[in-house]
């Protein structure tokens, strides 16, 4: 485990940076208040300490300036001094290593290997360095038994976190800097994470500081704790100890949010009463699409004022069952039938009802607040289900205007919220969101309410809010159902326990929706320069462009399915990928045939249209021509990566590798952006938007759902720029681990191209048949 | 002070890239998701295929979204290109000729920011973007790219219009609206354009 430190003999630059404050202040340019503001503090080098404080503390704010990310756009923004060895922290002489909570922004390039590399590449480090590093560092990290093309995509939250230092690691920075990194990782992920954050501060010795608001993983092994206060400056500076020993302590921190170690539970557990039962699940199989993996077969009974907590193992699709029991998803096997009582009226398969019906008898709380947002204000966002929610029968409204208002009134003083009745929910507080979302749901005062993880990530205060609105809702007779992994929530709801385990006879699940970076296996295209193969199919089909005419089209057609078994492509895989090709050719050939020139014999007429030998002539070359435009494109897909293209891109061709590498870091988003999509769709549903309707309520619906999704794109951008600019991409001139190379074979394919792209329209042009388009 | 704040406002950084990026790929996935439910629609174009025109704008989006959310020279140009690369990667029906579309479309948008010297982000300047960016795709579908060089001339003059109306409309109007939608999330607080939906438009919509 000692690798990185042996094999980096140079034991100067392997020891931390020491750190000193001196009446350090910021502002934020459109913010009052200071966020820090008289901070005195100095931390010794390989110091670990763990930095904690009320949301609004400027914790995260401390981090970014230490690692130089913070821009200065006026000077009375900052006063006194933040130097890092020495030096003043925004020149960002020293590489510092940065990991924030979401792991998805938290990795940039699609494949382990790369994404370890990234950072180093960035500070210029040799290429032949980086390569060993690379091996050293993901050992370090616990992820030593992945393949270097491994794709980064299909790492867990835990692993993804673990990669990300992985690659902090291998840029040897003498301080690491962690915001909340275990805040989005499942419990069993937390542990190994911790460990490796240990085990990499010990390897490189390195000075690290480490901010949480669950300290019970932490407390033991640092060495020091620092209480920040808000707008402030340190308000505690003491031993970790303390944490476990000093109630005063314990009392305020609890009181600021902070889950202090071995916290004792305030709450008493709700006294449940069973009543009428609403749901029954029977022999129950989910599944998100009908391709995706299929959970277990689910026997449950709800009874209306009980708590049902689903657990089970990652895999095993607690949230798809937990979509299927909220009427959002259709069961794929199996039966979840709603008693009479529940429907009141209407068939007995949720899933049957209409958005409006459903708010009003099962409400489903996703994991992600700002999924279910769908309105401009708090206000709004709870009158929306009341609003919408039908009674018995589905057809008429279950509350009248009045009865609406009075509804969201309470529901304002109830969550604390009146402050923020006008304000936009997206820009709330993590803990206002989450009560806020819980609240649009309650507000249709459904009989059952289902929540995804409700408790997770969330500060002790607005855990403590929470659990007792659930409790109090279960006193009401609601019903409900959680999918969790907190303990302290099963005890405090008194529940009542399913564990679903991963289906055993399935592979793991796979990314849904379409991928970019498929592995490209090792056949002989494979290995080709991707310019080379991409100016040889620019080669061959744009002198197509010219030309209207069926020869020089099938004669690249032809080529293109002669090359294919050079790009280990099997006829069937061809096939899959070229069906909507061969649609779009017929469509286009019908067009033309339809609508374009006529001449020659009429074979029929349509209306206004003439289908003749001259216009099917025109729709014959027409889609022959689409087809092998776009033919010759799926050898080069089938057989290249994108982010290998992208280095041969900046590389070979000087196209600026800031723009290459940015687009690449977003095009790894893609899988994941295609899933929050449809998941967006089905929030949004639960919030009684529905997808029946006249055609302008459908088409408002879908735009507002690609709103939501640029939301969620957006705020993704922002973490992952913040993670790039922290790993110093951009700063200056890089090297590349991969280095581009162009050989004979490779110019070999080009000239091929070439070759083909004159043979085609020369044999055209002997032929007669070349028919210039702009003639 | 002067120089610095000049550049400050041309040069990207890297959260202008990263966002424009991100933009391009979240288009993408807009696309993908379109032309999944495209069957909705494509009934009227097997009786009358021009009009398929009509939904140019869908396309053309991500250049006027884009340079009014990262607001620097280029933008549609870039958020273009690449949602027209991840349009290829996607299964595009057209090969390689997308880098050209996309460019050309791009370049419409982008010829109109650049005349106002990238200072005006009002609905005007917005719509008239859209049009430009729909009149390019549409001329040079007709006459340049020669997608359509069967049709009559007529016909050819109808798409060229209705390429530019879908831009107007599609590009032009809902990019302007949904950045200030997205001003109004606070999504855009890191970017140039996060008072977006505090500035008013002469045709403000709300």
């Amino acid at each position: 485990m000692s690798s990185v430190v042996s094999s980096e003999a140079t034991a100067a630059t392997r020891r931390g940076t020491q750190i000193v404050a001196q009446g350090f202040r910021w502002q934020h340019a459109e913010r009052e208040q200071p966020a820090i503001s008289g901070l005195d503090v100095q931390i010794s080098a390989g110091q670990k300490v763990l930095l904690v404080g009320p949301s609004g503390a400027g914790k995260s704010t401390l981090l970014h300036a230490l690692a130089g990310l913070l821009e200065v756009d006026e000077s009375e923004q900052i006063s006194g001094q933040l130097l890092i060895d020495g030096s003043d922290a925004f020149a960002r002489e020293h590489p510092v290593g940065l990991m924030q909570q979401d792991p998805e922004t938290q990795v940039v390039q699609s494949r382990v290997a790369d994404d370890v590399a990234f950072g180093a590449e960035n500070l210029a480090i040799d290429p032949q360095i980086i390569r060993q590093r690379i091996p050293e560092a993901l050992e370090a990290v616990g992820l030593g038994m992945l393949p270097m093309d491994h794709r980064t995509q299909e790492l867990s939250g835990g692993q993804k976190q673990r990669l990300a230092l992985a690659g902090i690691l291998a840029m040897q920075p003498g301080l690491m800097l962690l915001d909340e990194p275990t805040a989005n990782v499942d419990p069993e992920g937390i542990r190994p994470l911790r460990d490796a954050v240990l085990n990499a501060a010990q390897l490189s010795g390195a000075t690290l500081i480490v901010v949480e608001h669950r300290l019970d993983a932490w407390a033991e092994h640092m060495d020091r704790v620092i209480v920040l206060e808000p707008g402030g400056g340190v308000a505690h500076d003491l031993d970790p100890q303390r944490l476990f020993d000093d109630q005063e302590l314990r009392a305020e921190l609890s009181q600021a949010g902070l889950w202090v170690p071995n916290y004792q539970l305030e709450l008493t557990a709700a006294q449940t009463n069973p009543q009428e039962q609403l749901l029954e699940a029977h022999d129950l199989i989910s599944a998100r699409t009908a391709s995706s993996a299929r959970t277990q077969k689910v026997n449950l009974k709800v009874r209306a004022g009980t708590a049902t907590v689903i657990r089970g193992e990652n895999g095993a699709g607690k949230s798809t069952l937990a979509l299927t029991l909220g009427g959002l998803l259709e069961s794929v096997a199996g039966e979840l039938q709603a008693t009479e009582s529940l429907a009141n009226g209407l068939g007995n398969s949720p899933f049957s009802w209409k958005a409006g019906a459903l708010i009003a008898r099962i409400g489903s709380v996703f994991q992600e607040p700002e999924h279910q947002f769908v309105t401009q204000s708090v206000c709004e966002e709870l009158a929306f289900a009341p609003l919408r929610a039908k009674a018995s029968g589905g057809q008429e409204l279950k509350y009248d205007a009045q009865q609406v208002d009075a509804r969201v009134d309470s529901l304002l003083a109830r969550l604390g919220l009146q402050h923020l009745a006008d304000a936009n929910p997206f820009t709330l507080s993590g803990g206002e969101k989450r009560r806020l979302s819980v609240g649009t749901v309650l507000a249709a005062a459904p009989e059952v309410l289902i929540l995804d993880e409700p408790t997770f990530g969330q500060d002790a205060n607005t855990w403590r809010e929470l659990a007792s609105l659930l409790v109090e809702q279960l006193h009401l007779g609601t019903a409900i159902i959680a999918v969790t992994h907190d303990e302290h929530l099963v005890r405090v709801l008194n529940a009542q326990e399913i564990h679903l385990s991963a289906p055993s006879d399935q592979a793991p699940a796979k990314t849904r929706g379409p991928v970019l970076d498929a592995p490209v296996g090792d056949s002989w295209l494979a290995k080709i320069n991707p310019l080379a193969k991409l100016g040889a199919v620019a080669a061959a089909t744009l002198p197509l462009i010219t030309t209207l005419d069926w020869l020089s089209a099938l004669v690249i057609i032809v080529a293109t399915l002669l090359v294919f078994p050079l790009a280990g492509l099997s006829p069937a895989r061809f096939f899959k990928r070229a069906w909507p090709l061969l649609i779009a050719g017929v469509v286009a050939a019908w067009g033309i045939a339809l609508v374009g020139q006529d001449s020659g014999e009429v074979y029929a007429q349509l209306g206004i249209f003439s289908i003749t030998e001259g216009s099917v002539q025109g729709g014959i070359a027409t889609g022959l021509r689409a087809f092998a435009l776009a033919l010759p494109c799926i050898l080069l897909l089938v057989s290249t990566n994108p982010s290998d293209l992208g280095g041969a891109l900046s590389q070979q061709l000087r196209v600026p590798h800031r723009f290459v590498l940015g687009a690449l870091a977003g095009m790894r988003l893609l899988g994941l952006m295609v899933e929050e999509f449809s998941t967006l769709g089905l929030a949004r549903r639960a919030r009684g938007v529905g997808n029946f309707g006249t055609f302008t309520q459908r088409i408002g619906a879908k735009l507002g759902q690609c709103l939501a999704l640029l939301v969620q794109a957006l705020r993704r951008a922002g973490r992952l720029a913040v993670t790039m600019e922290a790993k110093g991409f951009g700063i200056g001139p890089r090297t590349w681990m991969r280095t581009a190379t162009f050989s004979a074979k490779d110019a070999a394919v080009l000239l091929v191209g070439l070759l083909l792209g004159a043979l085609a329209v020369g044999a055209a042009m002997m032929a007669g048949t070349y028919n210039l388009v702009w003639g | 002070m002067n120089q610095a704040g000049a550049k400050q406002r041309t040069g990207w950084r890297v959260v202008d890239i990263v966002t424009a990026s991100v933009i391009a790929v979240a288009s993408g996935v807009i696309f993908w998701a379109w032309s999944a439910g495209y069957g909705l629609f494509s009934l009227a174009f097997v009786a009358f295929p021009p009009a398929s025109a009509l939904l140019t704008g869908v396309w053309l989006f991500p250049a006027v979204l884009g340079a009014l959310i990262i607001r620097k020279p280029g933008a549609a140009l870039y958020c273009e290109m690449l949602a027209a690369v991840i349009e290829a990667l996607l299964g595009s029906h057209y090969g390689l000729t997308v880098l050209i579309s996309g460019f050309v479309q791009g370049l419409g948008a982008e010829l109109v920011f650049a005349a106002v010297r990238y200072r005006k982000w009002n609905l005007s300047v917005s719509l008239l973007a859209g049009l430009f960016s729909g009149l390019f795709a549409g001329i040079s579908e007709a006459y340049i790219m020669a997608y359509y060089v069967e049709y009559t001339p007529a016909l050819k003059i109808f798409h060229v219009i209705a390429t530019g109306i879908s831009g107007l409309i599609v590009a032009g109007l809902l990019s302007w609206l949904a950045t200030r939608g997205l001003a109004k999330t606070g999504a855009l607080s890191a970017l140039a354009s996060r008072r977006a939906h505090l500035e008013t438009g002469k045709l403000a919509a709300k």
